[in-house]
């Protein structure tokens, strides 16, 4: 396996990870930008536009780009999250060059205006179906609440009234500013050639105007830090409860980040971890999870819950104590090393995949300008103690506080709500 | 492309799969028992599923506890999952590990506990599981869609039913794994950096003399109604559409995928880009083949908003009318170059592989080549597809629509 840069004088960064077994290539364009970049005015349009990209440029039409995806065997896609917008492509190998190509050229897209209305109804189609579904938009509620003033508080698909009200010349204008060459990552994984992949970005990118991008960094205010917050949405015909709970944790840049995955893995995984036992495995709750998530300037772990809604505050609170005893009495050495030998396992089986390697590359380098192999990552999971844990545990605890966002048929009362008075 | 397939067949009746897939670090088992959720029998849907639960739930020297620290403690993932046919179990791992790994599966199949005072925790978290689903509306659609299209009871929900697993007894787990947990039918699939002789070996020593009765077979009877609304507070109609297509042992499998593939298989079909992209009705659209031994359906499924549903309905019934004879040679291109990238793809992970060539032999009694599997893909031709279609147009459908509103639906459609 071997690591490859390059940079176009625009500003544009060619990068590959290169497996000379891999069967596959894989290609992704990797934007810096998503929800936390947007406005009020602009809430949901970096969703929004990925699904706009597919609409076709001035000279290839949204038939001609899916039928060209088609053709190739293309495994293609895109997703937006709130710092990332990516497009990608799997493929095999005699077609990098094509594949390349084509993602290249839809980085320029047209922005027709009737596109973009057609469009708009299969993004309120998206948002009405997540909508629909568990967690009932507990999880974006407890993301605004938690984040507060912070740019990441915004949902990554924008509500049925900022996408309705929305112009096509703020997508126009956003795409300008924020598909800058210097904004976008060109990122191959497995059977990659390198200098073919640099001649189709030198190629097709190698025009692109430069622009300045503002820098993204916000200054810290996650309202959980100082008191914890519980909200309800009401959803009578919910058969189970939902809730989501999220307390800070680690930002990306933080060493102690893969700390913060063992520890959540072992309070939280879906299986094996302190919660499965307590509430999985003896049929109180159908989920008792945990993970931590990162981002640029912030962290979280979020805790997943759904259970029987007459059972959902004692769960809560049996959750809290878990996290409590965790803190209180640390972990246990055989806890400790078979959940640091899961977390191992697990980086060995995704990391000889190229395909799911593309989104460890890819967002890495967007975010921190750094290349990090399978073999980097195992090594520092190999090297953690459990002292590293407990420090995390010390440094960023779980019980007591955190924004929690309940969904499902518990009636709202007032006398539970702590943050709507905040807000 | 090389490839090692390999296969061996025990006294007992237990086959053994395996395939060299060069360039992994990793290996996958996959143990696949004839205990699926298709003997069940009536009264006790969920059956085979509470089964799995409490087979994990102890077995041989270990607990519950046990089994999951030995697995994850040496970094294997596992899972467990049951199908209409199949109650399965799996593990993912480096490949060094293998030798810790097989010796707990042989206990979990062959001496599995089932302890009395587990079966209230195991009942619970499947009711759990349940009572989820309940809040999944595609789902319920598409359960609905199996259960009607399909002979009883080969489209009843593997996961079960809340009343039926409610009555199930420890003594129902205990004659059901008993009776169905068997040698005869079961397949162990492996995959990765493998040595097979070692293998082979391991497998042998384990369970080479575990010898039952074998399982009875199961009586299959008759089909649902073709039309049903399920009522459900929901912003989105979900739509679901079933018919009748050969089984994929058929030949003619190949042709049936094939034209589901164009009508809705990638984002050039014809569902998403008259539905989705020019109509902009939905967000999700799509057309599938999904296969049993002696059943197969090709199935079709959309979600869109309560006003938008009829017309997503229409729009979807007419794109399948208008299928038989306007097949094009391109669009037939991107099916095969599709159908045929992701078949090689797959070399690239060892659970999928492992997956794959169980499938395989569960069907066909045999494992294709990669080279031959590419060679029936490359023979598909646009007379061989159309003239298929012409003797099997689509009829009878099974149509469920789940939502606020019930939708109009053409009788014709169903006849």
């Amino acid at each position: 396996m071997k690591f490859l840069h390059e940079r176009l004088p625009n500003g544009l960064d060619v990068i590959a990870e290169v497996t000379d077994t891999a069967l596959s290539t894989s290609i992704g364009f990797f934007v810096k930008t998503g929800a936390r970049d947007e406005t009020d005015a602009e809430w949901g349009v970096s969703h929004f536009l990925e699904h706009m990209v597919f609409k076709g440029t001035n000279d290839l039409s949204a038939d001609e780009i899916n039928r060209r995806f088609d053709w190739m065997g293309a495994s293609a896609n895109a997703f937006t999250s709130e710092e990332d917008t990516a497009y990608h492509a799997a493929v095999l190998p005699e077609q990098q060059i094509e594949a390349t190509a084509l993602l290249a050229r839809m980085m320029r897209p047209a922005l027709r205006e009737d596109d973009f209305d057609t469009e708009k109804l299969v993004i309120l189609e998206e948002i009405r179906m997540y909508d629909d579904q568990p967690p009932f938009g507990a999880d974006d509620r407890c993301r605004a609440t938690f984040f507060g003033h912070h740019p990441l508080a915004r949902s990554v698909l924008g509500t049925v009234e900022s996408i309705e009200r929305m112009p096509v010349e703020v997508m126009r204008d956003y795409h300008r500013r924020r598909y800058s060459p210097a904004n976008i990552v060109l990122c191959a994984t497995g059977a990659v050639d390198f200098e073919a992949l640099v001649r189709s970005a030198r190629e097709w990118c190698g025009d692109w105007e430069p622009l300045a991008i503002p820098p993204r960094r916000a200054p810290l205010d996650l309202r959980a830090a100082y008191a914890p917050t519980l909200e309800l949405i009401t959803r009578p015909t919910s058969t189970l409860e939902y809730a989501v709970k999220m307390s800070r944790g680690p930002a990306g840049d933080d060493d102690d980040r893969f700390a913060a995955k063992l520890l959540a893995a072992i309070l939280g995984d879906t299986s094996g971890s302190r919660l499965y036992w307590a509430m999985v495995d003896t049929g109180r709750a159908e989920q008792a999870s945990c993970h931590h998530q990162d981002f640029l300037d912030a962290g979280m772990f979020a805790t997943q819950l759904s259970c029987d809604p007459e059972d959902a505050e004692e769960l809560l609170g049996m959750i809290d104590e878990v996290y409590r005893a965790a803190a209180e009495k640390g972990l246990d050495r055989r806890e400790f090393e078979q959940n640091r030998n899961k977390l191992a396992g697990r980086w060995v089986l995704l990391g000889e995949r190229p395909r799911r390697r593309l989104f460890d590359v890819g967002p890495e380098w967007a975010h921190s300008g750094d290349y990090r192999s399978v073999a980097d990552d195992l090594r520092t999971i190999e090297n953690l103690s459990r002292e590293d844990v407990h420090r995390v545990l010390a440094r960023w605890p779980l019980h007591g506080t955190g924004s929690t966002v309940l969904a499902g048929p518990l009636p709202l009362d007032p006398s539970l709500e702590t943050a709507s008075e905040a807000q | 492309m090389k490839q090692t397939l390999h296969s061996a067949t025990l006294d007992n009746g237990i086959v053994l799969l395996g395939e060299d897939l060069p360039g992994l670090e990793s290996v996958a088992v996959a143990f696949h028992t004839p205990a699926g959720a298709v003997h069940d029998g009536p009264g006790r849907c969920g059956l085979a599923t509470l089964s799995g639960e409490m087979m994990l739930r102890g077995a041989g020297d270990r607990t519950s506890r046990d089994i999951v620290e030995v697995l994850e403690g040496s970094g294997i993932q596992w899972a467990q999952s049951v199908s209409t046919s199949h109650s399965s179990f799996a593990g993912a791992m480096v490949a060094r590990q293998l030798p810790i790994a097989l010796p707990i599966y042989a206990d979990i199949l062959r001496r599995p506990r089932l302890p009395d005072d587990e079966l209230e925790n195991a009942r619970q978290m499947v009711l759990q599981n349940l009572a989820g689903t309940e809040d999944d509306p595609a789902h319920r659609a598409m359960s609905a869609l199996r259960q009607l299209h399909y002979p009883h009871p080969l489209g009843m929900p593997s996961e079960g039913i809340s009343a039926d697993v409610e009555a199930i007894g420890v003594d129902d787990v205990r004659s059901f794994v008993r009776a169905h947990v068997v040698p005869r039918g079961m397949i162990i699939a492996v995959a990765g950096r493998i040595d097979w002789n070692d293998f082979v070996t391991r497998v042998e020593a384990l369970f080479g003399d575990w010898d039952t009765d074998d399982a009875s077979a199961v009586a299959i009877g008759s089909r649902g109604e073709r039309i049903r609304f399920v009522p459900h507070d929901s912003q989105q109609t979900h739509i679901a559409l079933a018919w009748s297509v050969p089984p994929y042992r058929h030949d003619a499998s190949y042709e049936a995928s094939a034209a589901l593939s164009v009508l809705g298989g990638g984002s050039s079909s014809r569902l998403f880009s008259e539905v989705r992209e020019r109509r902009g009705l939905c967000y999700s659209v799509s057309a599938g083949y999904h296969t049993l031994r002696d059943y197969a359906s090709a199935i079709c499924y959309s979600g869109t908003s309560a006003a938008r549903a009829q017309e997503t309905l229409d729009v979807m019934l007419a794109e399948i009318d208008r299928l038989p004879g306007t097949i094009e040679e391109a669009e037939l291109d991107r099916v095969k170059s599709r159908a045929k990238s992701a078949l090689v793809m797959q070399q690239e992970s060892s659970a999928a592989r492992a997956a794959w060539i169980a499938r395989q032999w569960y069907h066909l009694g045999s494992v294709r080549s990669l080279a031959e599997e590419l060679a029936r893909y490359d023979r598909l031709n646009v007379a061989s597809v159309e003239g298929w279609l012409a003797a099997n147009r689509p009829a009878g459908l099974t149509i469920v629509s789940l939502g606020k509103e019930p939708l109009e639906v053409p009788r014709e459609v169903s006849a």
